[in-house]
């Protein structure tokens, strides 16, 4: 935690304040997919899940950015009050680290579409072994386990990974983030 | 002993542990028994307007319902397809129904762990515990603090965008497709807002001396004292007076590969 600001800190937790709003809101979205498709209806959208940690991530460029983004995201979506309760704090720990080995694994250099891309999928997997566990997919049967693992992988990739950028990069044309990471190395690419 | 004064860290690990442990029981008795026992404790022992947590309960209560339909549904083929029951007028596995009954009581005894949290515990004495308590840093704590204070402030700012959108001209959405256009305009602007005020937040902050170091004072003071310790240890017991009796009863089922 020393090297980050303060600024940052609370940047992101304002980020992941908006976003648990935006979360929550997405729930009954969810829970209508669910009743047109069963429990893959939640899978279309679940990338919306993943999105502060791709956010925060991208934008301050420091090693738990993502974690601990969608772990603020999760206890104040626990604090609002939600359907699930404080297990999602959890849910949220284990998908920001899913987002988080993706970063890791790029050792925090490389923050293009790629890797962003491959943080949504991570964090897919991530949620869904751990949904496996918890939410009793295993008692479904196992194509359709499988339907819905794939289906979140691709809706993670797309609406967390490109939605996620291509929401930081109209920030950044605003000018508020001038001080921070994203805007400050496209000065020093544009620069050189 | 009143839910409202135990120690905000001790109350969410206990609930963390109780959590874990009902997620390896996979009989239907057991969680019930837990659902009752955990809602008398909330009644009798917590101060808040019971109408709220009837109307949170319910939302809970649709969602295990769901629950219940979906794993009927889509379930995996059992073990022992002979052995049906008929329920609501259709034939289902035994062993189906009752690794959904198990599983949408297991959901709700959850919900009833969080809402006793919920409805019994301060927001900002909750963090405070995490810092004093489990060590979070308190730059982090406090600036999540700061963050959560912006949740009001977000919907004023809302209003403010949808009034200054109106007023030149934009006329207000009435078709789905009309609504996710206007969503779409104000997303940008509403994070913008957000972040500035972050930024002038941690400013200020830092202006006033808040350099995020541990050695610190704190206008609130909690402490783990002997009385917190009670939480815990009734609340296991009873989780373990409710296995006993499952297993008395015969009812009784561990984690066993049925996932």
């Amino acid at each position: 935690m020393k090297n980050w600001r303060l600024k940052e800190i609370v940047v992101m937790s304002a980020l992941s304040v908006v976003f648990a709003v935006v979360y929550l809101a997405f729930l009954p979205v969810g829970k209508v997919l669910v009743g047109f498709f069963g429990p893959i209806g939640y899978d279309f959208i679940f990338g919306i899940w993943f999105i502060v940690s791709i956010i925060a991530a991208y934008i301050i460029r420091k090693p738990g950015a993502a974690f601990l983004s969608e772990t603020i995201a999760a206890t104040i979506e626990v604090l609002l009050g939600n359907a699930i309760g404080p297990m999602l704090i959890i849910t949220g720990m284990i998908q920001g680290l899913g987002a988080e080995s993706a970063f890791a694994m790029t050792r925090y250099k490389y923050y293009n579409v790629q890797t962003l891309m491959l943080a949504g999928v991570m964090a897919a997997v991530f949620s869904f072994v751990w949904g496996y566990f918890t939410s009793g997919y295993a008692a479904l049967s196992s194509t359709y386990v499988l339907a819905m693992l794939v289906t979140r992988m691709i809706s993670g990739a797309i609406i967390s990974g490109l939605l996620g950028k291509a929401l930081s990069d109209a920030l950044a044309k605003t000018g508020v983030l001038s001080s921070f990471a994203l805007v400050k190395e496209q000065r020093r690419k544009n620069a050189a | 002993m009143c839910l409202h004064n135990v120690n905000p860290s001790v109350k969410a690990l206990t609930i963390l542990g109780l959590v874990f442990v009902l997620a390896f029981l996979f009989d239907p008795i057991t969680p019930l028994l837990f659902i009752i026992w955990t809602l008398l404790l909330t009644m009798l022992f917590g101060s808040f307007r019971k109408k709220y947590y009837f109307l949170y309960f319910f939302t809970f209560f649709i969602f295990a319902a769901g629950m219940l339909w979906s794993t009927i549904a889509f379930a995996d083929t059992p073990k022992n397809p002979a052995d049906q029951v008929s329920w609501a007028g259709w034939e289902v596995p035994k062993e189906d129904l009752f690794v959904a009954i198990s599983l949408s009581l297991r959901i709700l005894a959850f919900a009833t762990l969080s809402l006793l949290f919920m409805f019994t515990t301060n927001m900002v004495h909750f963090i405070l515990s995490l810092i004093q308590q489990l060590k979070l840093p308190p730059k982090l704590a406090y600036g999540i603090l700061a963050g959560y204070r912006f949740l009001p402030l977000m919907k004023t700012e809302f209003q403010q965008i949808r009034a200054a959108h109106r007023i030149r001209g934009m006329n207000q959405a009435t078709s789905l497709k009309e609504k996710m256009k206007q969503y779409k305009r104000f997303v940008i602007p509403l994070l913008a807002g957000a972040i500035r005020k972050a930024e002038r937040t941690a400013i200020a902050m830092e202006s006033k001396g808040f350099t995020g170091d541990r050695n610190r004072t704190y206008y609130h003071n909690l402490y783990v004292t002997k009385k917190d310790w009670l939480f815990p240890i009734i609340m296991f017991t009873a989780l373990g007076v409710f296995i006993t009796l499952s297993i008395i009863f015969d009812y009784f089922a561990w984690y066993n590969g049925q996932l």
